[in-house]
Order: C-alpha cells, then sequence, then structure tokens
C-alpha cells in the first residue's frame, strides 16, 4: 500500500460518468454549478441556465411553485390523516371529530389539510389566469415547441383539483358532505338518457350510502392524487422541451434583433454537446451569458424561498384557523342554506338561476347549469390555444396590446366567477333567498 | 408483407392489449352494483287515525301526509331540481284551488333551501329553477291492519285523494 500523497487522477472522459458523489448549493465555478444538475436526482430536471428574467418575482408570481408546494403540503399531511380516518359511514365522522378533538396535533395536522387544498385551488386559478394573461400557452420561437399542450395538461390539473375538493370535503360525513354528494351526483343524474346510470355509478347504488363513501374516498387518497401527480411531472417536463417559461421566448426572439457578442460558455463541454455526442441546439441560454444565471444556486434559492415560503404560511396559519365540522350527516334534514365550499358556489349559482322553459318543454337548471355550462367553459378553455390567432410577439408578456380583446373577454368571464362566488358566499341566506352581507336574516326553524 | 415473425409479433401484442383492455373492462364492470339494497317502496305510515289534520312530514321516507277530515293525499318532499329536502311553511290563510279537476286546500306552501326553489301547497313549482312539480305518491289502507300505506314508486295525479272509511 503507498502512503505517498499522489495527484489526483485526471477527471474519466466517459460520458455520463460524474467524478463527484456530492453536489454544492454554493458552487464555486460553472462547473461546479452544472455538476448539481447533472448528478442530483432532485435538480436534473432544472436546466443548467436559465433566463434571469424567468425568475422575476412578478412574471410569473412563482404560481405554479406555490401550487405545487401545496400539493406537498397535502400529500404530507394526508399521510397521518389516512391512519386516523375511517372510511365508514358509521365511523368517519367520529374519526374525523377524534382528529380534531382528541388526537395531539390532530386539528393542526387537518387544518394544514384543509387550508392547503383551499389556498391550492385558489392558486391553480391564479395560476392559470397568469398563463392566460402572459400568453404562456403559445409558441414564442416556434421551434418544436408545443405549449399548448401544456395548457390543456393544465386545465387536467385544473379539474383533478376541483374534484380533489370535492371528494375531500365529503370524507368528514357531515351535513355539509352529505348535501354536497346529494346535489353534486343529482346534477350528473339531470344528463338526459344516461344521467341516472352515472348516478348509479357515482354513489353505487340508488341511494347514497357506504359504497358511495368508499368510492369518493378510493378517489380521494389513490387516484385523483395519481393522476395529479402523473400530469404534474408531465407538466414540468413540458416546460424543459418547450424551453424553459415563455418569457424565454422573449429572450430567444429580441436575440434575432440585437446581436449579443460571442461569449464562452463552458456548458457545452459539460453537458457533452461540443464532444459531438449529442445534437446541437442553437440556445439562446448559452449565447446570452450575461442575461443568464446559473439554476444553481440561483434557480434552487428561489424556488425553495417560494416551496419553504408557502409551507410557513400554512404552518401558522393552520394553527388560528380551525377546521370547520357541521352536525353529523343527517339524511333527514337539508340545512338551510345548504352552501357548497366557496370555489363551487359560483356553480351552485349558475344552477339556481339557468331552469328555462321553451314552450311546454323545461330544461332543468342542472343540467344546463351544471352540467352544459360549466361544460363548455372547460371546453372554451381547453381549446383557446387554438382559436388564439395573435402574433408571436405576444408571447410571455403581461397585457400584450395584441391580446387586448381576448384578454379583456376572459377577466370578463373570470369576474363573472369571482362576482357570483361572492354573492353565493355572502348574499345568500335560507332559501337561497338574497340578503345583503349587513340585513340580518330571518329567523327560520332548525326542523321543518 | 407479413412474415412468421412480424405475425407473431403483432400476435403477442394484441393478445398483451386484449389483456389489458379486458382486465380494465371487468375492473370497471365490477364497480357496477348488481344489488341495490335500497329501502322497501312500499311503506306502512301508521293508522289514519293517528295523522294530525293538517300537515305531517315523515322524514324518512321524505314525504308529507296530508289529512282534511278522513280525505288523504302525500307529496313528496325531494325537491325536484337537486334532490333537496324541501320544507313545509304554513300560509297564513289557507286558499283554495282546484287542481286536476279536484278541489284542494292549500295550507302550506314549500321551499327548497339548496337553490331557493318554492312550491304550492299542491306541490306546483311556482319559483326558482325547479322543472317540476312535486310528486304524488299513491296511498291507500292496508287490508291487515289498517295502516295508511305509501307506495313511493307510484306517481299519482294531484287529483287523487284516499277517503278512509
Amino acid at each position: 500500500m503507498s502512503t505517498t500523497a499522489k495527484p489526483i487522477p485526471a477527471i474519466p472522459s466517459a460520458p455520463n460518468v460524474h467524478p463527484k458523489a456530492l453536489w454544492s448549493l454554493k458552487p464555486r465555478s460553472d462547473r461546479e454549478s452544472g455538476d448539481a444538475v447533472v448528478s442530483n436526482f432532485l435538480l436534473h430536471w432544472f436546466p443548467a441556465k436559465v433566463f434571469k428574467a424567468s425568475l422575476d418575482w412578478t412574471y410569473s408570481f412563482w404560481l405554479g411553485t406555490i401550487t405545487s408546494a401545496l400539493f406537498l403540503l397535502l400529500i404530507l399531511s394526508g399521510l397521518p390523516l389516512l391512519f386516523l380516518y375511517v372510511p365508514s359511514v358509521e365511523r368517519a365522522y367520529a374519526s374525523v371529530k377524534d382528529i380534531e378533538y382528541v388526537i395531539t396535533f390532530g386539528s393542526w395536522i387537518r387544518s394544514v389539510h384543509r387550508l392547503s387544498a383551499h389556498l391550492m385551488v385558489a392558486a391553480v386559478f391564479l395560476h392559470l389566469v397568469r398563463v392566460f394573461l402572459t400568453g404562456a400557452y403559445k409558441n414564442g420561437t416556434g421551434r418544436g415547441q408545443r405549449r399548448q399542450w401544456n395548457w390543456v395538461i393544465g386545465v387536467g390539473m385544473l379539474l383533478a383539483t376541483l374534484f380533489l375538493s370535492f371528494t375531500g370535503y365529503l370524507l368528514p360525513w357531515d351535513q355539509l358532505a352529505y348535501w354536497a354528494v346529494t346535489v353534486g351526483t343529482n346534477i350528473a343524474s339531470s344528463i338526459p338518457y344516461v344521467g341516472p346510470a352515472v348516478r348509479e355509478l357515482m354513489i353505487g347504488g340508488r341511494t347514497i350510502d357506504q359504497p358511495t363513501l368508499i368510492r369518493f374516498y378510493v378517489l380521494h387518497i389513490v387516484l385523483l392524487p395519481g393522476l395529479l401527480a402523473a400530469l404534474f411531472v408531465y407538466h414540468m417536463w413540458r416546460v424543459r422541451k418547450d424551453g424553459g417559461l415563455a418569457r424565454a421566448d422573449r429572450e430567444a426572439l429580441m436575440r434575432e434583433r440585437v446581436e449579443e457578442p460571442p461569449a464562452r460558455t463552458k456548458t457545452y463541454t459539460l453537458l457533452g454537446v461540443a464532444r459531438g455526442t449529442a445534437p446541437t441546439i442553437r440556445s439562446t441560454t448559452l449565447e446570452a451569458p450575461h442575461r443568464t444565471v446559473n439554476a444553481v444556486p440561483d434557480l434552487v434559492r428561489r424556488a425553495a424561498t417560494a416551496v419553504l415560503g408557502t409551507i410557513a404560511v400554512i404552518s401558522i396559519l393552520s394553527t388560528l384557523v380551525r377546521s370547520p365540522l357541521e352536525e353529523a350527516a343527517n339524511a333527514l334534514v337539508t340545512p338551510n342554506p345548504a352552501k357548497a365550499p366557496w370555489y363551487f358556489l359560483w356553480l351552485q349559482e349558475i344552477v339556481t338561476d339557468t331552469t328555462f322553459h321553451i314552450g311546454s318543454f323545461t330544461v332543468n337548471g342542472a343540467f344546463f347549469g351544471g352540467v352544459i355550462l360549466p361544460g363548455l367553459l372547460i371546453s372554451l378553455l381547453t381549446l383557446w390555444p387554438w382559436l388564439d390567432r395573435s402574433p408571436a410577439s405576444a408571447t410571455g408578456v403581461w397585457f400584450a396590446r395584441t391580446r387586448l380583446r381576448q384578454n379583456a373577454v376572459f377577466l370578463a368571464l373570470c369576474l363573472v366567477v369571482v362576482v357570483f362566488t361572492i354573492v353565493g358566499t355572502f348574499c345568500r341566506g335560507p332559501y337561497w333567498h338574497f340578503y345583503w352581507p349587513w340585513e340580518s336574516w330571518p329567523e327560520i326553524p332548525t326542523r321543518i | 408483407m407479413t412474415d412468421r415473425r412480424d405475425f407473431l409479433m403483432k400476435l403477442g401484442f394484441g393478445a398483451g392489449v386484449a389483456g389489458l383492455a379486458t382486465q380494465s373492462a371487468a375492473s370497471l364492470r365490477s364497480l357496477v352494483p348488481n344489488v341495490s339494497y335500497d329501502a322497501p317502496t312500499t311503506v306502512k305510515l301508521g293508522l289514519p287515525l293517528e295523522f294530525p289534520d293538517g300537515l305531517k312530514f315523515l322524514p324518512d321516507q321524505r314525504l308529507f301526509v296530508f289529512r282534511q277530515g278522513n280525505v288523504f293525499h302525500a307529496v313528496s318532499a325531494v325537491c325536484t331540481h337537486l334532490g333537496c329536502t324541501v320544507r313545509a311553511e304554513a300560509l297564513s290563510q289557507p286558499e283554495e284551488k282546484t287542481v286536476n279537476g279536484a278541489p284542494l286546500r292549500l295550507t302550506h306552501r314549500f321551499l327548497c333551501p339548496c337553490h331557493g326553489s318554492t312550491y304550492e301547497g299542491d306541490g306546483a313549482n311556482v319559483s326558482g329553477p325547479a322543472p317540476r312539480p312535486l310528486a304524488w305518491y299513491h296511498l291507500e289502507v292496508a287490508p291487515d291492519d289498517g295502516q295508511l300505506v305509501v307506495d313511493l314508486a307510484r306517481e299519482v295525479g294531484r287529483e287523487f285523494r284516499l277517503t278512509v272509511a
């Protein structure tokens, strides 16, 4: 055995072999910075270099990152709840009551889960609004980009989030749960011809009972989170494939107008591009070094700030906000008023207002407002990238002048949803009558 | 041209797809219930004389039973919009109305707590999103013990009355 200190051998040149097992969040060189991305599993989906502009807090508001942080929190807080909750109509309510009042930290964990869910609905919605208003579903450079498909996946994830919320708030099997299932499945039942069969499949019979609870439970804990996770992974992969945030496209487009002086980049050798083992890519990130930063640490630091910030806010809020639990599910008494959670109140408002008569023929608002209208809205939302005829220069910029009209239409629709939500939340009293928030509700006996 | 190797590959691939499709179809089919453990639709409600004059709400059957002397009729409490249970509100002044050619004394009206549908005392939908009137169900007297029996699977017209001797 030799004890003499030998010089460290040269880095082996075999492709895909990285000499260092560990990586640093404080890299001293571009080389080390790139190594972190290439050799670390959690960072492997980051690019080596990112545009400074893409990292701006005020461009994306990091709403996607916040949403995924909330999803992470939902999984983490859902795990202990899985051990404590019993999906049986006889015991579900009592088990949630135990979580709320008996189990140590139970009410905090439940509050984390509930608040994350509420905020996730809001964050997903705001993320969608941001992507629309910045035209981020458009292909700015057009070079092999398919951003429109990421928009479609995003709409799918919005629906998955809403279904997760719906299946989640009925698990406590309290009055809110029972009547939400009643109304929700009757909306499905209002579809002509197939409706009753669809409802029977949803609730596992003709009456809301144990088969209903177990179906929604399995959807809530396995199928929908799995679907959402799969879509999330694909969503992130597509962002990379499409060249990062849409704002990067602008940088690429601008580059064609403003010539950058050639600059030395080390990333080529790192990725093996120079050796000719990979296709040569014209990458703006490599050509405009002063407008880019290393993903490690700049991107990592900001992503961590967004994620840890979200976790901190939820953790603190959850100590302050208690989760409500209504009376145990009672098939005999409908609460008055019976309100859905806030993010469905605009739908409740719509199904109230859309029953109409054509001669002797009546169209139930449940079908028109509960199925047709939301279906049209979702279809329109999904197809919008193909309807948007604005120029590529409107990609990745807030309120582009060329997209003025569609932004206005979109915001008007959003406003309708928001106003209906506010009316449903604050202005609807017993028997769904309209009351101003400052008006008091009349005394109505709770039974009959 | 299909050679043996190509054919076998397609056969294997097809068998795999067919297997997966069968598994999926079987899994989905298993979720369609073959038996429904519903409550019976014909329910004994008690002796006619035990019903108060006017209206009695039976929460288990989600049913209003009206009695006027020895004349009975039953109206469903299930809102025709989205299935919430409507609540009865007594009118300050009873009204007389002719429904389907038969006179009826309206003592109540019905309101739905979920979306605000309102119904007249005979179940006619008057405002809100309800698309249809509340259902009326068939009533009879059980031949064995004389109890009032409702048949929740048998809707009747709004002229239906059961006169108990």
